[in-house]
């Protein structure tokens, strides 16, 4: 993609006769080169974070088209494009698709391009496990999909509620790929979970305290917290089932006397801070991106980021509304139906607040914008739909019904993936360098809201009329034909309005490249935060010099000041104020070989355990090297032709020197954990 | 590309969906699944009436959300898309307490509003009342605490009906003593009456609901459920459908309630409780074949019996033909939920084969050999089932294997079949009808 490289300051090996004596297999650091091994081996945040987006998108086209399938199966009744096996593997797939590899993915891809941006690093704490996250997920991703070359997808549902997966009820091997196949994405969440919390708790430049950060930073930090507590519950789970399939372990064995409600209480305790891991990214991206085409700050910041934190603390007492009707006793089904009504309030504070932002603004209803006040209108329907569920008792006649589809499409789609969209349109220039053309853009918002509309609200309708979901065919007299049929044609719709996005960015890369490949310039929306003072696309080593951080929104009070009437001046252009990428003499961590490595090993360890256990040798095998030769990767290829003996860092930095703080601990901290950086 | 017109259908395009969302109201019509209209049951009843209200709750929140929207839009909009150049600012307002104060107080006193109703509702949804309806079983006075046992299966529903002295809540289906009536698909029931469901599952979980009378409840393996209810005010027909993913037929999993006042609900407990009935020289020869001994068949029956007995009865029970061959034992050998429908009363329902197929013809009334013909040839043109033992390690099936039956054995076993039991009431035959 148009990353325009900054070569580094490591150029390939002056000369062979310095290489030092290596242990055996231990391969000398990869180089920058401009080629394609340049992403293979990237421990770059910024490439790591577009080519999570990229591989997101490439299964949301996956999973849209099963989503298509499902609509044309289901747009008339007695339907028969599917036969009952292939649509229970289609809606399983589309739902394990969406969650896991293109929602997830895509806001790690913003998370990973930006968090070290806005907070002001230069990288993140650990740029190689970066790297190992971003290529477990992509295999764990692939492995899940090769499961249609192997008998058909999972077939239990995204839920999979035992024991209807166990061998017994699903003996293909779909489930199999289920289980490890989200397993080894669960690894990928969590490395990057450590990696980013640590980012941000210890690579924060000087003066950029925890509440100055942007709401978006914020937000992903709550997130990255839901990642690290909630994977592991999840991965219990699915290491149970694993063994009871492949092993005959009897964890969810109801003949065996197990009590099928552990794996919904395992699931929803992961699985309802997981709603939260989806929708907070998009509410992070939003903040961004109303105050910047609203020309005012967010309204009510504490209240925006407490909220934030409340809903993901919040998030852990509400998982059991998930199983009203499962039998859990009347007493628990209130104290559930209360927390779950509750969570409502910190929800609708971010919702008014925003509202409250828009208001009195002077706003600019860019694509992005319009994607964000989407987000808005599209999630209040949503969350409000959820209220109705938290009411228990309606919940006994909503739950399992298409009310319940369409309520998690207006939060997941309405919320998070509408809330993407607003990201690809406000950062597409800062990633690319080049500005996604505004007109297509709001076509593609349009289609894309109006199909949304005419796909799920209907379902609201064909909910409330006692249409079950998961069922590959209804009857002509159940009165469902006609919702059905207008939920179809909206779904195409919405592909075409995801057509006219692919298009947008092949129509404004090649008007861009027509156009003499004019540069955007650091900050194109007018905005706020530290992401746009640096040039777009953003250099390799993201900021010339470290900047002192001495408020919220640090990028836009340097552009703007106020004059004695509280009336909004300009003090600098964002061209005088913004960082021009020009410092070549950046020390960066080389590229290795042993995240791609290490991630290789994970699939075909898999593949062993479902077909062959000796296949599982080559996958260690690969995994050992991997590991081994990361513990004894030199921080740097000894080759190279950088400086880095001077370990303080602190010429980075001029005014450090000037004021000659050495002393300061909080510079020192940083300097620390930018070395740490370096060897991991 | 002007802002504006983007803007001004923007404007028309949420005004349909806020028009959409309006309708739920008005158009969740005529569906046999309704959860808003056509209810007989106060269950059901109480939590539409709750439903309405709070739509009309969200509906003016939704409102109130977009309203501001769309005030903000037309206030404070710019046209053009200079960005840069534009150094008009407003007020820089981003805070205020008392407004903050009011997002956090305002939704929480709506939202504690609703929670108050809503425990009450749902302890009250939740409360048990004691009601004994006196009947007539087997010739002998029994108070019944009105209870139906529900077990699902892949992919049908069993009731049972246990009018002795049974603590049925206390025990894991499979170790139930045998109940009184066994029936399949189709639960009857008296009007008027508060019937508590023990709903729990034989294999994986399912969900119990119909929709006119109250909310679901799963149906969980190794567990009963938590008390739940139905009562239907009226005598009448209501529909429902497995609502937890239960595998391949989850779709094709339905069900039936029939209400029926109570002097036919007597009358259908004494159909139940009598065995399959017989002519003189059919018992004969059932007895014969009973004692070990192998008589040739003279007549259709006597053939049916025969086959009943050879082939069905692997899994089936029907009682007074194959008492003797069936067994519990032998049918969870065969099957993964250990359970077949019992069909010594097959001809008293109207549906069969999971409840997506009738009985009896809806308009005329005749019983429909042609459906029943066509599910004894292969079963899973009809249904989808997993027949086929799944893996080596274990034979057991889910679901009616094809049993290649010859057209005359299938000719036999019709007649057996619709001369099991008496034809139900007209009105049943036709609010039944599937198709």
């Amino acid at each position: 993609m148009a990353i325009i490289e900054e070569p580094l300051a490591l150029e390939a090996g002056e000369d062979a006769v310095a290489r030092v004596e290596r242990p055996l297999g231990d391969l000398t650091r990869p180089q920058a080169d401009g080629s394609w091994k340049d992403w293979l081996f990237t421990v770059d945040h910024k490439k790591i974070g577009i080519m999570y987006g990229v591989a997101a998108m490439f299964f949301f086209v996956i999973g849209g088209a099963e989503a298509l399938l499902i609509r044309i199966q289901l747009a008339t009744p007695n339907g028969t494009l599917l036969s009952p096996e292939v649509y229970n593997q289609v809606f399983t797939m589309h739902g394990v698709t969406m969650i896991f590899l293109v929602i997830m993915p895509l806001a790690a891809a913003f998370a990973n391009y930006l968090l070290p941006l806005q907070i002001g690093a230069r990288d993140v704490a650990f740029p190689r496990m970066n790297a190992l996250s971003l290529w477990i997920f992509l295999f764990g991703g692939i492995f899940l999909n090769t499961a249609w070359l192997f008998g058909g997808g999972a077939d239990g549902g995204w839920f999979n509620y035992a024991p209807n997966s166990s061998v017994t009820f699903s003996p293909s091997n779909g489930i199999d790929f289920y289980a490890l196949g989200l397993q080894i994405t669960g690894i990928a969440s969590l490395v990057s979970a450590i990696n980013l919390i640590t980012t941000v708790m210890n690579m924060r430049p000087k003066g950029m305290t925890l509440m100055r950060m942007p709401i978006f930073t914020w937000m992903n930090l709550v997130v990255q917290f839901l990642l690290l507590f909630a994977v592991p519950v999840i991965s219990i789970a699915l290491f149970q089932l694993t063994f009871d399939r492949l092993f005959g372990s009897v964890f969810f064995n109801t003949e065996a006397g197990a009590d099928p409600l552990l794996w919904q209480h395992l699931f929803w305790i992961f699985g309802h801070p997981e709603v939260y891991i989806l929708i907070l990214p998009s509410f992070g991206i939003i903040s961004e991106v109303i105050p910047t085409f609203s020309r005012k700050p967010i309204f009510g910041y504490k209240f925006m980021v407490i909220s934030g934190v409340a809903i993901g603390f919040m998030g852990w007492g509400v998982w059991a509304h998930h199983m009203f009707v499962s039998g859990i006793g009347p007493i628990s089904v209130a104290a559930f139906s209360l927390s779950t009504m509750f969570i409502a309030v910190p929800t609708g504070v971010k919702i008014l607040n925003w509202l409250a932002t828009i208001w009195g603004g002077r706003l600019r209803f860019t694509t992005a914008m319009l994607f964000a006040v989407g987000v808005v209108s599209m999630f209040t329907i949503g969350g409000l739909s959820g209220v109705t569920h938290s009411i228990a008792p309606a919940d006994t006649q909503q739950t399992d019904t298409y009310y319940i589809v369409a309520h998690f499409h207006y939060v997941i789609f309405g919320g998070a993936l509408l809330g993407i969209f607003s990201g690809f349109y406000f950062w597409w220039p800062k990633m690319f360098g080049y500005m996604l053309n505004e007109r297509i853009g709001k076509w593609n918002f349009w289609l894309q809201i109006v199909g949304f509309n005419v796909t799920f609200g209907p379902m609201h309708i064909l909910g409330l009329q006692g249409m079950s979901r998961r069922i590959d065919t209804y009857d002509e007299d159940f009165g469902f034909e006609f919702w059905n049929l207008v939920a179809s044609i909206g779904s195409f719709i919405i592909a075409a309005g995801i057509a006219i996005f692919f298009y947008n960015i092949f129509y404004s890369r090649s008007q861009w490249k027509k156009a003499g490949m004019p540069n955007p310039g650091p900050d194109p929306w007018d905005a706020r935060s530290l992401e746009w003072m640096t040039a777009s696309p953003t250099p390799e080593h993201n900021f010339d010099e470290d900047i002192v951080v001495e408020g919220p929104d640090e990028f836009w009070h340097r552009k703007y000041g106020y004059d004695e009437n509280h009336n909004v001046v300009r003090i600098a252009t964002a061209e005088e104020v913004a960082q021009d990428g020009s410092n070549t003499n950046v020390h960066l961590p080389s590229p290795s070989y042993y995240p791609i490595v290490l991630a290789a090993g994970l699939p075909i360890i898999a593949y062993g355990l479902i077909f062959s256990l000796w296949l599982c040798i080559p996958g260690a095998a690969l995994l050992i090297w991997g590991m081994v030769g990361w513990i004894f990767e030199h921080p740097d290829d000894p080759n190279a032709a950088h400086d880095h003996h001077d370990d303080h860092h602190d010429d980075d930095d001029p005014e450090a020197l000037e004021t000659g703080d050495d002393d300061d601990d909080a510079k020192e901290l940083v300097a620390a954990s930018a070395d740490a950086g370096d060897e991991n | 590309m002007t802002l504006n017109s983007s803007a001004a259908r923007r404007y028309t395009r949420v005004a349909l969906v806020v028009l959409a969302t309006l309708l739920l109201a008005a158009c969740a019509g005529d569906a046999e699944l309704d959860t808003r209209s056509d209810l007989a049951g106060p269950e059901a009843r109480d939590i539409e009436s709750f439903m309405r209200i709070l739509l009309w709750v969200t509906y003016a929140v939704f409102a109130f959300v977009m309203a501001i929207s769309f005030e903000a839009w037309r206030r404070f909009r710019i046209r053009g898309d200079d960005y840069t150049d534009d150094d008009e600012w407003p007020e820089q307002e981003d805070e205020n307490s008392l407004l903050e104060m009011l997002f956090n107080t305002v939704p929480a006193l709506i939202l504690l509003i609703v929670g108050g109703f809503t425990i009450i509702l749902h302890m009250e949804l939740n409360s048990e009342e004691t009601n004994l309806v006196t009947l007539d079983v087997a010739g002998s006075a029994v108070e019944w605490e009105p209870q139906v046992v529900v077990v699902g299966q892949q992919w049908w529903w069993e009731y049972q009906y246990h009018f002795g002295d049974v603590d049925v809540d206390q025990e894991r289906v499979e170790t139930l003593p045998n109940a009184d009536i066994v029936t399949a698909t189709q639960m009857v029931i008296p009007v008027g009456q508060e019937i508590e469901l023990e709903i729990t599952s034989r294999d994986v979980i399912h969900s119990h609901w119909i929709p006119s009378l109250n909310g679901k409840r799963d149906a969980v393996p190794g567990r009963q459920s938590a008390p739940w209810k139905i009562q239907a005010d009226e005598p009448g027909v209501f529909f429902g459908q497995c609502t937890e993913f239960c595998g391949l037929s989850h779709s094709r999993m339905r069900m039936q309630v029939v209400a029926l006042e109570p002097a036919d609900f007597q009358a259908w407990v004494n159909a139940q409780m009598e065995g399959y009935p017989l002519e003189a020289d059919d018992q004969a020869y059932l007895e014969a074949l009973v004692a070990g001994d192998t008589p040739a068949a003279e007549n259709s029956t006597q053939r049916a019996i025969n086959t009943f007995r050879g082939k069905c009865a692997s899994c089936h029970l029907m009682e007074n033909i194959a008492d003797d061959v069936w067994s519990q034992e032998r049918v969870a050998e065969q099957l993964v939920a250990g359970a077949a429908p019992n069909l010594t009363h097959f001809a008293t329902r109207t549906t069969f084969a999971g409840g997506i197929r009738n009985v009896y013809d809806p308009d005329t009334g005749d019983f429909n050999e042609t459906d029943l013909r066509e599910w004894l040839m292969n079963p899973a043109d009809i249904k989808a089932n997993y027949a086929q033992p799944a893996n080596d390690d274990d034979p057991r099936m889910r679901g009616m294997p094809n049993l290649n039956l010859t057209t005359e054995e299938i000719d036999d076993l019709v007649g057996l079949l619709k001369g099991a039991g008496e034809k139900p009431a007209e009105f049943i035959i036709e609010e039944t009808g599937v198709e």
